[in-house]
């Protein structure tokens, strides 16, 4: 079943008379359960597509479909993780991830006992009364996307969410993602320049190329279910890498 | 004194090496050896802070004292004693209560009603960009005239009572809280906002939960350098037309050619300042301690 539905969007962003076309009808649809890769190099259009799904972002022409209904702003519906954690300061990681539960008004037993259970799953349990700025860059984005999981929406919109991290918390990251993946069952749409990252995380990804950002290619990633370290050494993997980067150019 | 503190460095160097002076003949150095006590952006331990600290205060007591000792036949400037026991004088007297009262009850008043209209039309102008696009020309406008000059202005609408001189610390400080409390309103992270909206939240909780709660440290910050120039209006106004607080009080004790009174006034002046600040300070610190530098 689809859970997200990208049909014909274009955005023209209008400069000193100019008119830039950043993104030019692109159609990509995400399935209920799936985790699926945007690749592109950088300033493709990318996260403005993301942003347009987010309902931060208008598109000029085109919609939006979750589950069938038509996106016309933002709502908890599409939890969103940024690249730069965006936590707020002043709250600890338990009020961090208890904030959108309380717009939507949870009673304050189940609100309690759904921070505990997304503690668990992010490992951060140790770290509930902590402060952002205590924790490292890691463990930050990892209560972003816990604060994003809470109220349970129905697509996990990342943008770039491992970009501002080393090499090793990255991968690190990688698992801790597949694992909320396939224990939670979400559904996944994930922005990345990154094509290792893409292949390694998605069943699925789309390509997009640049000025105006269309989508180039759509790749089907043969590895299933089992995934892990070991897939970085497949062939398939390593020809898929080579295919995927020539795409980008 | 940096000779001191290198000397400092090299004991430090040689504790940390052990083989000491032998070696340090023999190696040869690289890099420019950093200065201690003047390095830029340099890190002060809390002795020499300290020391630093009353050392400066020494110095610029010295200087009083010995300027006021060799203009001391023309009485103008009284001696660093004078003026605390003047300062004694007047606590005894009952003055410094009741123009300390009077002065104080004046600036709280308007400098109260000034941050809080900074607060609602700063924060306002910093989030909508309507507001801002109402406000813009006439707050660019208005802000640079003089609020000193509105003076005779306010005496001639509103008399000579409370009225005008709370109004005149309100315009004089009222621009600068709104236009300060806008950028700090500005600098709430967009990402922030979007991340907000994500998760559910609408225009009202956005701007009660996330921009108020972001900008609460900032806010205090902007109250707390403007209020100098809340005490700046209000010298204006007691200068002019006043029977009661420091100000008048200065005006009177010249009259007298009091000037170990003057001082002493000016001594509580820099006394409030001081506490005020310290008080603000604690204040932000204590409700945001997320932003402690």
């Amino acid at each position: 079943m689809t859970a997200l539905d990208v049909v014909g969007v274009s955005k023209v962003f209008r400069r000193r008379r100019q008119e830039v076309t950043a993104l030019d009808s692109v159609d990509l649809h995400v399935d209920t359960g799936e985790l699926v890769c945007l690749v592109g190099a950088s300033g493709c259009g990318k996260s403005t597509m993301l942003s347009i799904i987010g309902g931060l972002d208008e598109a000029t022409t085109g919609k939006v479909l979750v589950d069938g209904e038509l996106v016309v702003g933002p709502g908890a519906d599409r939890g969103m993780v940024f690249q730069g954690y965006s936590l707020y300061p002043w709250k600890t990681v338990a009020d961090n991830i208890s904030f959108g539960l309380e717009v939507a008004r949870w009673p304050k037993a189940k609100r309690a006992e759904r921070v505990r259970e997304l503690l668990g799953v992010v490992g951060l349990t140790d770290f509930s009364d902590a402060l952002p700025k205590e924790l490292s860059g890691g463990m930050k984005q990892r209560v972003a996307i816990a604060r994003a999981l809470a109220p349970e929406p129905d697509v996990l919109l990342l943008d770039e969410p491992f970009g501002a991290l080393d090499a090793q918390t990255k991968r690190h990251l990688q698992d801790f993602l597949l694992t909320v993946w396939r224990s939670l069952g979400v559904t996944i749409l994930m922005v990345t320049h990154d094509v290792d990252e893409a292949i390694y995380l998605s069943s699925r990804i789309y390509v997009m190329s640049a000025r105006p950002g269309r989508i180039a290619e759509e790749v089907d990633v043969p590895f299933g279910q089992s995934r892990g370290p070991l897939i970085k050494r497949d062939p398939r993997f390593l020809d898929l890498r080579d295919e995927l980067n020539d795409l980008i150019g | 004194m940096e000779t001191t503190a290198s000397v400092h460095d090299s004991l430090a160097e040689r504790a940390a090496d052990t083989p000491g002076a032998q070696d340090k003949a023999a190696i040869a150095v690289r890099g420019r050896r950093q200065a201690s006590l003047l390095r830029i952006r340099g890190e002060l331990g809390l002795g020499w802070k300290i020391g630093l600290g009353a050392l400066g205060v020494v110095a610029f007591l010295s200087v009083w004292a010995v300027k006021a000792a060799m203009m001391h036949k023309r009485s103008v400037l009284p001696t660093p004693a004078a003026t605390w026991s003047a300062l004694l004088d007047l606590k005894s007297a009952g003055i410094l209560t009741t123009d300390l009262w009077a002065s104080l009850q004046r600036v709280l008043i308007g400098y109260s009603i000034s941050v809080v209209i900074g607060v609602v039309v700063g924060v306002a102008i910093g989030t909508f960009a309507s507001v801002e696009a109402f406000f813009e020309a006439q707050i660019g406008f208005l802000r640079y005239i003089p609020a000193t000059a509105l003076t005779p202005v306010f005496l001639l609408l509103l008399g000579l009572d409370e009225a005008p001189k709370i109004w005149l610390i309100i315009v004089g400080t009222v621009f600068y809280n709104i236009l300060m409390t806008a950028d700090v309103a500005r600098a709430v992270p967009r990402e922030l906002l979007n991340a907000s909206y994500t998760l559910g939240a609408g225009r009202i909780t956005v701007l009660r939960r996330v921009i108020l709660r972001h900008s609460a440290p900032g806010i205090i910050d902007v109250a707390r350098i403007n209020l100098a120039a809340a005490w700046l209006m209000l010298v204006v106004a007691e200068i002019l037309a006043a029977k009661q607080g420091l100000a008048y009080q200065v005006v009177r004790a010249q009259r007298f050619r009091a000037v170990d009174k003057m001082f002493a006034i000016l001594l509580v002046f820099g006394l409030i300042g001081l506490a005020s600040d310290v008080l603000l300070r604690w204040l932000r610190n204590l409700s945001s301690p997320w932003a402690r530098p």
